[in-house]
């Protein structure tokens, strides 16, 4: 009897197309980064798959779409179509993140043909090769449909992200990555209350939650918390609070700016600001931003 | 001297081809009606191997005039034979092309009308000598009176004495005869690719609906497609029209020519010979049309037609983008959508918001910025190398863009035009009460606009003076509002999210 040849015998790790049920996929194939090393490392190959349908879901929809896919959409090349967008993409906001405002196109079907006008231009729109992203908002898309633009997806080797309502949580979806994002749940107490303490740490209530509903890869049990907006809006709020707080403790609040003192990043985010010009209206709160908001 | 004669044949009539070494052949190609005018098309074909191609009658000229008259293609091809390596090379290359073909009937021989009495007969052929004289198109008035004297072949007109036959029949026949026995001369008005495409059918039926009439523009657009091949150009501009039916109550229109007739001019933005793409285009303007009266003719008009512009293909197949280009991709948008639905953003350089950017980019435009951007696509899609120049590029490219726009602190969607907020206790509400966070920044623009009008500051549109803050919804998230500082009580509206 022969002993098996050695070369027969393969670990199984060492097969590319058979992944664990404990870890990650590999070798799908390309991979746009999201520019979140958090993000990137829940991810399958590291990044946003190129060529499969991408499905984010939220409750309010277009609040969340820039802040999650603006990094990676800035580093591809090539026209970004824009399929129904909730509402308009402001120019200088997003060259100010550094994305050409005239790579985008914003496609609005007449509200008489919706949906399905939406999804033949979505269609449309991963055939053409000079297109680098397809960004969908379909609230209403049946399984069928999503599945005929994930198969355009991968024959064209696009980016494809489907935005929708969160309650499509529970319906089937031919989708490869599936994420549900949400701010932060309310606290229980008073809205007065919540109020203030968003105004002691806007940081800290302006966090992104992610969940990751379906990918190749294990179920992710914790929800994923992300900066929600570019580090130097996040130090601008940062610096206005502590300004108020430096005021109320001169007035002699005394438990708001115990609170503040210990913000935790606030001297960092100071540091930070000192590297660029602020507009000089925003350097000092006005008179009337106290009247506004007493 | 070598001539071939052909005719489009239907397959009804088609002679069973039996014989392979017969000088008559029958081709069964594609389609039948695959092209407006099949002998025109031919005609065209031709021209690329023989400039003497031409276009002659087969009814004698005596004879009331049958509707349609029927035509036949007469080429030379003894001039160009060396060119294309022979001449069975030269006659493969001739009819096995690629191209909207019909199914032809031709025949060979030294001289054309030889060749034209070939081809009206079928096979097995006689010697020259003992073709018919009905063969011969002069011989035609004539061949009754022929006939009682005996004489019904060539050899037999060309026995009898040349100065009675003169005498009798003219000197029209005796020179004929010279001309198709090689004696003479043959000369022809010889046909020529035309400078501006205008062709123009009949239709089989009359056409009620307009999107109906794409069956007699696939036939055009064929044609059309063919003869941009042939002057190796790319049309922009083409005029698709109908002419409907003249008995029906038309309803003139001021300022209008012919009620009877329709048009629709169609453009696209780069120079192009796919018909694939011009047919879709216009299928989409047909589909929202509406016909008042049946059409019986459509006809197809080049207005515009420019040189095309060639590109190398890459040489590694991965490097092949599949799809079509962009400017397929728009044009079939807003054929179907309508113009207003495909938007274009550009930043124009003002303070207020709703003018700082164009939302109504032309189709041009959006295709000239992305042109250039484009020809990298093919290189590399997406940039997600990590070499370092490539990194090196990606931050420049930010920081030109930071240099242009200050602060990030601008939103990212834009609500056009601004939604009002209701005010309770002092505080904006949206979705609940706000929370500003940031702010104010001061905004006083659009005076200009007020100094050219003359009119009350609060009637013009363009005059801004608002302070901008960067509020707090519980619901919401970050929002964009600003404070209308024009007298009265304070105003506040919602103009950007952001995200």
């Amino acid at each position: 009897m022969n002993p098996l040849p050695d070369k027969a015998i393969k670990p199984l790790s060492a097969i590319d197309h058979l992944w664990q049920a404990s870890e990650l996929a590999a070798g799908q194939g390309q991979v746009v980064s999201t520019g979140d090393a958090q993000l990137n490392a829940q991810l399958p190959g590291g990044g946003w798959p190129v060529g499969a349908l991408v499905e984010v879901l939220q409750a309010h929809s277009g609040h969340n779409d820039w802040r999650l896919l603006l990094p990676a959409l800035v580093q591809t090349r090539g026209v970004l179509v824009l399929v129904a967008p909730p509402h308009m993409p402001f120019a200088p906001g997003l060259a100010g993140q550094g994305l050409a405002p005239e790579r985008l196109l914003c496609i609005n079907p007449p509200t008489v043909f919706a949906p399905a006008a939406r999804l033949w231009v979505a269609e449309q729109a991963l055939r053409c090769k000079d297109v680098a992203a397809v960004l969908a908002w379909l609230p209403q898309a049946r399984a069928d449909a999503l599945r005929r633009l994930q198969i355009a997806a991968a024959e064209h080797r696009k980016l494809l992200f489907v935005m929708r309502p969160a309650q499509a949580q529970h319906e089937s979806s031919p989708a490869v990555l599936r994420l549900i994002t949400a701010s932060p749940a309310p606290s229980a107490a008073s809205a007065a209350d919540a109020a203030d303490a968003a105004n002691a740490d806007p940081l800290a209530a302006d966090a992104l939650v992610v969940r990751i509903l379906k990918r190749r890869g294990p179920p992710l049990e914790r929800p994923l918390a992300l900066p929600a907006r570019p580090a130097r809006l996040g130090a601008l709020l940062a610096l206005t609070a502590q300004a108020r707080a430096r005021r109320a403790q001169v007035a002699g609040g005394a438990t708001a700016s115990s609170r503040v003192a210990e913000l935790p990043g606030a001297s960092q985010v100071a540091a930070q600001l000192l590297d660029f010009p602020l507009p000089p209206l925003l350097q000092e709160p006005h008179g009337a931003l106290d009247r506004a908001s007493a | 001297m070598h001539w071939i004669a052909l005719q489009p044949d239907t397959p009804a009539d088609a002679p069973a081809n039996t014989a392979a070494d017969t000088a008559v052949d029958t081709v069964v190609d594609i389609a039948v009606d695959a092209v407006a005018d099949p002998l025109t098309a031919l005609a065209w074909q031709a021209l690329p191997f023989t400039p003497k191609v031409a276009r002659v009658s087969l009814a004698s000229p005596a004879a009331p005039s049958a509707s349609p008259v029927p035509e036949a293609l007469l080429i030379e091809v003894s001039a160009s034979e060396r060119l294309f390596g022979g001449r069975q090379a030269l006659l493969a290359q001739l009819f096995k092309q690629d191209g909207p073909f019909v199914q032809t009937k031709r025949a060979r021989a030294a001289t054309a009308l030889i060749a034209l009495a070939r081809l009206q007969l079928t096979p097995p052929l006689p010697a020259t000598d003992d073709l018919p004289l009905a063969t011969l198109l002069a011989a035609r008035p004539h061949l009754a009176t022929l006939a009682r004297v005996g004489c019904t072949t060539w050899g037999q007109l060309r026995a009898l004495p040349r100065g009675g036959v003169v005498r009798r029949f003219g000197a029209g026949l005796l020179d004929t005869l010279d001309r198709a026995y090689g004696l003479k001369p043959d000369i022809y008005p010889w046909l020529t690719l035309p400078e501006v495409f205008d062709e123009r059918i009949e239709l089989h039926a009359q056409v009620e609906t307009a999107p109906a009439l794409m069956f007699g523009a696939q036939r055009l657009l064929k044609q059309l497609q063919l003869w941009l091949q042939l002057r190796n150009v790319g049309v922009t501009v083409f005029e698709f029209g109908w002419t409907m039916d003249a008995r029906r109550s038309l309803v003139q229109q001021a300022g209008q020519g012919d009620p009877s007739k329709g048009a629709l001019t169609l453009r696209t933005a780069e120079a192009t010979q796919d018909i694939a793409h011009l047919q879709r285009l216009l299928s989409e303007n047909l589909a929202r049309l509406q016909l008042p009266a049946p059409a019986l003719y459509v006809h197809l008009r080049s207005q515009h037609t420019e040189a095309l512009a060639t590109h190398s293909a890459p040489l590694l197949l991965e490097d092949v983008q599949k799809g079509d280009s962009l400017h397929h991709l728009l044009e079939r948008l807003s054929a179907r959508l309508g113009p207003g639905a495909v938007k274009g953003l550009q930043t124009q350089a003002d303070h207020r918001p709703e003018i700082s950017q164009n939302y109504n980019l032309k189709l041009e435009n959006i295709l000239k910025y992305n042109k250039n951007d484009i020809s990298l696509i093919a290189n590399n899609q997406f940039n997600i190398s990590t070499s370092s120049q490539k990194n090196k590029n990606k931050v420049s490219e930010v920081k030109k863009f930071d240099h242009l726009y200050p602060d990030v602190l601008y939103p990212t969607w834009l609500l056009h035009p601004p939604l009002g907020l209701a005010v309770l206790r002092h505080t904006p509400h949206y979705q609940g009460p706000l929370t500003l966070l940031a702010g104010p920044q001061r905004l006083e623009a659009g005076w200009w606009d007020l100094a050219r009008a003359g009119q009350p500051p609060t009637a013009t549109p363009g005059l801004a003076l608002r302070d901008y803050f960067i509020a707090r919804s519980e619901q919401a998230g970050l929002l964009w509002v600003y404070r209308q500082r024009l007298g009265g009580p304070a105003q506040w509206f919602l103009q950007g999210l952001f995200d």
